[in-house]
């Protein structure tokens, strides 16, 4: 029976995210071309847009280092290939790794590190197919009515109903909280290692928040999400000893 | 009026510089092969493999609470972000990690150039930044890849498999704090909104103490169908509370604290 170990592992798996990779920096390079070339036709000279380049380079260095923490912490539960994919293209680190824990656990699975061990290749299946899915629908939106909502520039705010239309605001951020608002509870109360480790998660985060506010270190935001789910994910070490 | 409608959706039409025009057709187009890959992708494994999930596997209540938390996500986030990036948009998209990296590069790269988001000049601008941040990005991610299989034994180790034991209570631990001070969407803070969802903690506090007090285990396994069950109750209380003014909505340039 083929398991999830083989798949992960898999030559074809490294193919296709090999030449889907290839693709998105194709489609990059094109993008840089055609906007490089347009700016210039609008009148920017080429220093100008070579500094551009250089601060956007030095800009995402950091953003993506603590996008390489979290991919360390996602290999650990769905191993290289397919975590490196699932970090390039789409989704975020939040995204992923919620959507990768929370499906093991609709699978039947205690943990996603059991998961790994465990699940068959069909299981696996599930995950792949729903974390490729899941994130699709900004592009119902974005595909037929990009264009439309480029040149709208806030009609919605300039139509006088904005009272109206900011009831849309609240609901999108409804759905995130109402499962945090499920989860928090249920971790807090349900399994004292599972509170430990959220606590010092939670803990770790309003440290370095404070660092960085007290010592003006404001690249270290970047980082506080990463750094505070790994200090969380080490502390349960200590926490199974305490209270297992 | 409806000719008169027609006339200006026209004119707004030929608003539209060759840049612009160029990335809402071929920009576009890219993005739906690119989007064609992605979920080909995964079946193209599982059909090798001989693994393909039935549709009731991948599809049940269970997976269903998941991918409910997420539509809104993605709706909103086009919703609110495609009028700052405007023809950027599509790279963006397809790239993610859009309000960590991509929407503050390409901020910084109009501010840079000195230009405003809507002009053809400033989505150009954010066009060069969002391309350099999405192939930066890539390689970064390629090289940590390549590495991480030199540390593969590090992620054998028991130590490190017990900690991945508790992924989820800790990116909870992690998350927790700015998801609680306010909500964030494109330009609009909602402020309060957590007051929309107390009764929801209060429900699954009550059930969270009944199940571990009688049988000392927890409600982890259920809380697909807890999220199911508890939407409609937040979202109608979120809508009580909003309409009395208690949940605000503000611009972001009014609420600069909260930013985070």
């Amino acid at each position: 029976m083929t398991m999830m170990t083989d798949i992960i592992k898999s030559p074809l798996l490294l193919i296709l995210v090999s030449a889907g990779l290839l693709y998105i920096v194709g489609f990059s390079l094109v993008y840089l071309k055609k906007s490089y070339t347009h700016c210039l036709e609008l009148g920017m000279t080429k220093e100008e847009l070579n500094k551009i380049i250089k601060s956007s380079v030095v800009f995402s260095i950091v953003p993506s280092l603590s996008i390489v923490v979290g991919l360390f912490v996602l290999i650990s539960v769905m191993g290289v290939v397919w975590s490196w994919w699932r970090l390039s293209v789409i989704g975020s680190l939040s995204y992923e790794t919620m959507i990768a824990s929370s499906v093991s656990t609709a699978l039947g699975f205690e943990s996603s590190a059991e998961m790994l061990t465990n699940a068959t290749g069909t299981q696996f299946g599930v995950v792949m197919i729903l974390m490729s899915i899941g994130m699709l629908s900004g592009f119902l939106i974005l595909i037929p009515f990009g264009k439309k909502l480029s040149m709208s520039v806030n009609k919605a705010d300039l139509s006088g109903d904005e009272r109206k239309n900011s009831w849309r605001y609240v609901l999108s951020g409804v759905f995130m909280l109402c499962m945090f608002s499920v989860y928090i509870p249920v971790l807090l109360i349900g399994d004292s290692v599972q509170a430990a480790v959220m606590i010092t998660g939670l803990v770790i985060a309003v440290a370095l928040g404070i660092v960085a506010q007290k010592t003006g270190q404001k690249w270290i935001n970047e980082f506080v999400m990463a750094l505070s789910m790994i200090g969380g994910m080490a502390s349960s070490l200590l926490w199974v000893k305490v209270f297992g | 009026m409806a000719k008169e409608k027609a006339a200006a959706a026209k004119a707004e039409e030929k608003k539209l510089d060759s840049f612009q025009d160029w990335a809402h057709r071929w920009g576009r187009f890219g993005t739906v092969i690119a989007l064609i890959y992605m979920i080909a992708l995964p079946f193209i494994v599982l059909v090798t493999y001989d693994c393909v999930p039935s549709f009731g596997e991948v599809i049940n209540i269970g997976t269903i609470s998941i991918l409910m938390i997420y539509i809104p996500v993605g709706i909103s986030e086009a919703i609110s972000y495609t009028p700052m990036l405007g023809a950027s948009s599509y790279l963006t998209f397809i790239t993610g990690n859009i309000m960590n990296l991509k929407l503050p590069c390409a901020v910084n790269a109009m501010k840079l150039a000195k230009k405003e988001p809507n002009t053809p000049a400033g989505e150009a601008v954010a066009s060069v930044g969002v391309a350099v941040c999405s192939i930066v990005t890539v390689v970064i991610l390629a090289l940590a890849a390549l590495l991480s299989t030199w540390i593969s034994p590090v992620f054998e180790l028991p130590a490190v498999k017990t900690a991945s034991n508790y992924l989820i209570p800790a990116l909870f631990g992690s998350l927790t704090l700015g998801l609680f001070s306010s909500t964030s969407s494109g330009r609009k803070v909602v402020k309060n909104g957590i007051v929309g969802v107390i009764p929801v903690l209060i429900i699954v506090t009550a059930l969270a103490l009944v199940v571990r007090i009688s049988s000392g285990g927890s409600l982890f396994g259920m809380v697909g169908f807890l999220i199911i069950g508890m939407l409609p109750i937040a979202i109608i209380f979120s809508r009580i509370m909003w309409k009395k003014g208690v949940i605000k909505v503000v611009d972001k340039e009014e609420a600069p604290a909260e930013e985070s």
